[in-house]
């Protein structure tokens, strides 16, 4: 009987090991759900937010660029783009062969694609295509179901609202290249003009939009969402009538049309020609059409306005004569003949006109453009002197323009000669530079710049964006600006005047001065066979054409230069067209 | 007939609450999991919880003596319908486990269980305990859980036939054979695993072996364990609110009305709701020893009532234990939780068979 109750002791004990070890394996459970759901909580919660939320970069509106009479320039337009889940990348050439006959994949497509599907950065979406066409956004509307990884949005793009006329002084916008780490891949930045100078401002920040995915990527819903803070809108001093109407008169000619307020520096008009498409560059443009671009002759991608390099030709010659009778004590009655030609040490200079102008004073000789008379003038002149008064003129010096990449010229002097020639000067150079040629170079703002400062007798500087200034006074005598000026008067209004053909119709005077800048040197046999005429030289080795005055003549307003490439003489093409500029600036503005 | 009322009186309706309480978690938690989705799983469960219930009052007012008289018989019933699987079952997800019955998927592999814990009770009951310290008597009650286990893991379903084996080897313990049996075959099931291992199929052997280390393969079998855990972990102290859990309704949670609905409990009741069905659990299985431990020199009784609720209580564990890292992943569902209409019945019809047990006992 013992063995009996012994062995239901044996039982009840076992029972207790079995409840024993199966409270054991209770805790074991116990201890690992409160280690998840108490200790671990944050690192689990967040982990299932980074499992269901994807996070998509809304980019900045840009803001707008208006000209001076708040007439937008640079604006923005709607663009739906198409995004994939970035964990889906794989199928991106499975969808776009799906795709493909309904939404048009162009070469651009596939290399941003291929771009961007390697990107390393916050978004958790690929664009795969930009600029869908309505037709294509109403086709993916209709066959969503069957692409559950993409999504449209809509994003906001650069726009300018004229594809030609404002390229080079706006710029463009386009992707950072060579970044390693970008935090935003697809955010445009400013590449030139405007838009790079004042990227920070027109920037703007960058907004987001969380979607809730299932573990499969699809998108269920948008969560919330951050506004993109749209970039700040910026005031020109560009008016885009005259900037057209620069557009239409330079068609067909290579060159710049430069026009500046004389009273406060604002830059009206920056017109290099050829221009490009800008809208095209920021959509992005092929490595093709770049390549193109760069190996065009004529160089449209180049802003001539302020890196466009020209011998300022005859315009110069205001700053010889003003140099002279303001520093040299120079007479401005004194007579010269010119016979045609200056013969210096055992050179010969020419006069444009063969035959020779007579006698002429310092009014008459700028009125004329009388080479001879300036080689004579030169005679006596240093010219360290000259080069130093000709930075008033910021001849040789960046003019300050708010846009990047300005050349400041060549300004030559004794110290450049050694240091960029090896060789001393020599004084028949000063007899080129008087005239602007030689190895003077000079941008079309800087010549335009130099007629502003002569017609107000002020240090103005050129702006493009809005900011009234005071400029300070050049310190050059009334007298002697009211002397320049009134030469400059003659050259358009006097029948003998170089640019008389340009003169304005109506009670508005101009005041100006013609120039011809040479490409080639003229040598001694061509002299003496008869200087070939430029219709008749190829087309590359013709002279171009200059002309730069200020109107109204007795309250200046406008500053106006226009160089028209390989045209021939200042007072033939390039007078003509600032005449007809000028005219629209002072009939409507 | 006053019979049958006296006693449906006599029934222990605490139990029975308690038991029905889970069954309604059940039902909760797989109305969340269909949310949204097609309503027909959660109308089917509704029905089969009903039709459990009520199979479970039914088994309750059956006498245990009938299960007694009949064990060796419904065994052998068991066993044919788990040979009847193996060569005719109807496919899915790789395993033969299933018979069409009219329309009706049932898996014999649960009921078996109920047979072979009624089985095993029964032999051990004739048998006196003098005989316990002879092995060879020790052929017969082996071989009783050999067959269904092997037909079982043929199948192949890996924690069904663990659960079988435990179970046993737990009825073998608490009838109280001797200690040196179980170091032998300790000993013996050393030898023998390399084997067993050899023979399991490749994608139960990666089970095992992500549980070691699940985060080095995210996305192929490890994906499981970590989604879990992360659905559970998320949860925190109150969860995310019913039907509002982003793992388990955005299908990060796989099976999420099966095996992993415990998942899918902690992350929308949090910490609070895992412990109340640990304590539910805990409750219904104290309850059963209160009543088990009433039965003296009744080693049928006994053994049935640790059978059945050791059967409940690690096939509730063991689940948990799978969703939280614990243990791999071997497929089994949550006992009375999770959507499947054989195990749901099979736990229904042993709650019964403890119920009845109850009837019998003559504790206060």
């Amino acid at each position: 009987m013992s063995r009996e109750v012994n062995f239901e002791k044996k039982i009840k004990r076992r029972a207790l090991i079995l409840g024993l070890s199966k409270t054991f394996f209770t805790f074991l459970v116990f201890g690992k759900l409160f280690y998840l759901q108490i200790l671990q909580k944050s690192k689990y919660g967040k982990l299932s937010d980074t499992n269901r939320i994807k996070l998509k970069i809304v980019y900045p509106e840009r803001g707008i660029i208006f000209d001076l009479y708040d007439k937008p320039i640079a604006s923005n337009r709607i663009d739906y783009q198409l995004s994939i889940f970035k964990d889906k990348k794989n199928l991106v050439y499975d969808y776009v062969k799906k795709l493909r006959g309904h939404i048009n994949f162009s070469e651009m497509d596939l290399e941003l694609i291929k771009d961007n599907s390697n990107e390393q950065d916050l978004s958790d979406f690929i664009t795969i295509k930009r600029n869908l066409s309505w037709n294509e956004l109403e086709f993916f509307e209709f066959m969503k179901n069957k692409f559950p990884f993409l999504i449209i949005t809509k994003e906001k793009v650069r726009n300018y609202e004229n594809d030609l006329i404002f390229s080079h002084v706006l710029g463009y916008v386009g992707f950072k290249k060579n970044v390693t780490k970008k935090k935003l891949s697809n955010l445009k930045v400013g590449i030139a003009g405007i838009e790079k100078k004042l990227d920070s401002k027109l920037l703007g920040k960058d907004g987001w939009i969380k979607f809730e995915t299932d573990s499969k990527g699809a998108v269920k819903k948008e969560l919330n969402k951050k506004y993109a803070v749209p970039g700040g809108n910026i005031k020109t001093n560009l008016i885009s009538e005259i900037q057209n109407k620069a557009s239409e008169e330079m068609r067909g000619i290579r060159g710049a049309v430069v026009m500046i307020n004389c009273q406060n520096g604002g830059v009206n008009c920056l017109y290099s020609s050829p221009s490009f498409n800008n809208n095209e560059f920021s959509d992005g443009v092929s490595l093709k059409k770049w390549n193109k671009l760069l190996a065009d002759e004529f160089n449209p991608l180049l802003n001539r306005c302020i890196a466009g390099l020209y011998s300022p030709g005859s315009t110069y010659k205001l700053v010889t004569a003003l140099h002279a009778i303001e520093n040299q004590k120079f007479n401005k009655n004194k007579k010269f003949l010119c016979s045609g030609h200056v013969s210096f040490g055992n050179r010969k200079f020419h006069c444009w006109k063969k035959e020779g102008h007579g006698y002429v004073n310092l009014h008459e000789a700028i009125e004329k453009s009388c080479d001879c008379y300036f080689y004579n003038l030169a005679k006596t002149l240093k010219i360290d002197d000259l080069a130093k008064f000709s930075n008033l003129f910021s001849y040789g010096q960046r003019t300050g323009i708010d846009i990047p990449n300005e050349l400041k010229g060549i300004m030559p002097d004794r110290k450049w000669k050694i240091k960029n020639r090896n060789e001393k000067w020599q004084k028949g150079e000063t007899l080129n530079t008087v005239i602007g040629q030689g190895f003077m170079l000079s941008t079309p703002l800087q010549i335009t710049l130099m007629t502003a400062r002569i017609a107000t007798g002020k240090k103005i500087i050129p702006t493009i964006i809005t900011n009234k200034k005071e400029f300070e006074n050049l310190n050059i005598s009334n007298e002697n600006l009211e002397f320049i000026k009134s030469s400059m008067f003659s050259v358009v209004n006097s029948s003998t005047g170089t640019a008389f053909n340009s003169k304005l119709p109506g009670n508005y005077k101009m005041a100006g001065k013609t120039g011809t800048s040479q490409v080639r040197r003229i040598s001694l046999e061509e002299r003496e066979d008869g200087v070939i005429k430029n219709e008749e030289l190829n087309y590359k080795l013709r002279d171009h054409s200059i002309f730069t005055c200020f109107a109204p003549f007795d309250k200046p307003k406008y500053s106006l230069s226009v160089i028209a490439e390989h045209m021939g003489s200042g007072s033939k093409v390039a007078a003509p067209i600032a005449k007809r500029i000028m005219e629209l600036a002072l009939n409507k503005y | 007939m006053t019979e049958i009322i006296i006693k449906l009186k006599n029934l222990n309706w605490l139990f029975i609450f308690l038991v029905s309480f889970l069954s309604f978690v059940g039902l909760v938690m797989i109305y969340s999991a269909t949310f949204g989705e097609e309503s027909k799983i959660f109308i089917s469960h509704i029905y089969k919880v009903t039709f459990g219930f009520i199979l479970m009052i039914l088994v309750s007012l059956i006498d245990v003596e009938f299960w007694k008289k009949n064990a060796y018989l419904f065994y052998f019933i068991g066993i044919v319908l788990l040979l009847w699987v193996t060569f005719y079952g109807y496919l899915g997800k790789g395993a033969r486990r299933w018979i069409n019955f009219y329309g009706l998927n049932f898996q014999p592999s649960e009921i078996m269980k109920i047979f072979l814990i009624i089985s095993l009770a029964k032999f051990f009951d004739e048998k006196k305990f003098q005989e316990s310290r002879d092995y060879f008597f020790l052929i017969l009650p082996i071989l009783i859980v050999t067959i269904p286990f092997l037909l079982v893991l043929i199948q192949p379903d890996l924690g069904t036939a663990m659960l079988i084996l435990f179970v046993s080897i737990v009825i073998f313990f608490v009838s109280g054979i001797n200690w040196k049996f179980f170091a032998l075959s300790g000993l013996l099931s050393l030898i023998v695993t390399p084997y067993l291992w050899g023979g399991l199929k490749e994608y139960q052997k990666q089970r095992i072996l992500t549980l070691f280390n699940p985060e080095n393969d995210p996305l192929g079998s490890g994906y499981h364990i970590i989604q879990s855990q992360i659905a559970i972990g998320s949860g925190g102290t109150f969860g995310k609110g019913w039907t509002k859990g982003t793992q388990s309704h955005l299908d990060f949670l796989p099976e999420k009305h099966t095996d992993f609905i415990f998942s899918m409990l902690g992350e929308e009741f949090g910490f609070l709701g895992t412990l109340s069905v640990i304590g539910l659990i805990c409750l219904i299985t104290y309850i059963t020893y209160h009543i088990t431990s009433s039965f003296i020199h009744n080693n049928f009784n006994r053994i049935v009532g640790y059978g059945i609720i050791t059967n409940f209580f690690f096939a509730s564990l063991i689940n948990m234990s799978m969703v939280i890292g614990i243990l791999p992943i071997v497929g089994l569902p949550l006992p009375l939780v999770s959507y499947g209409g054989s195990s749901m019945l099979t736990y229904f019809i042993g709650f019964g068979i403890t119920l009845s047990l109850d009837r019998g006992s003559n504790y206060l």
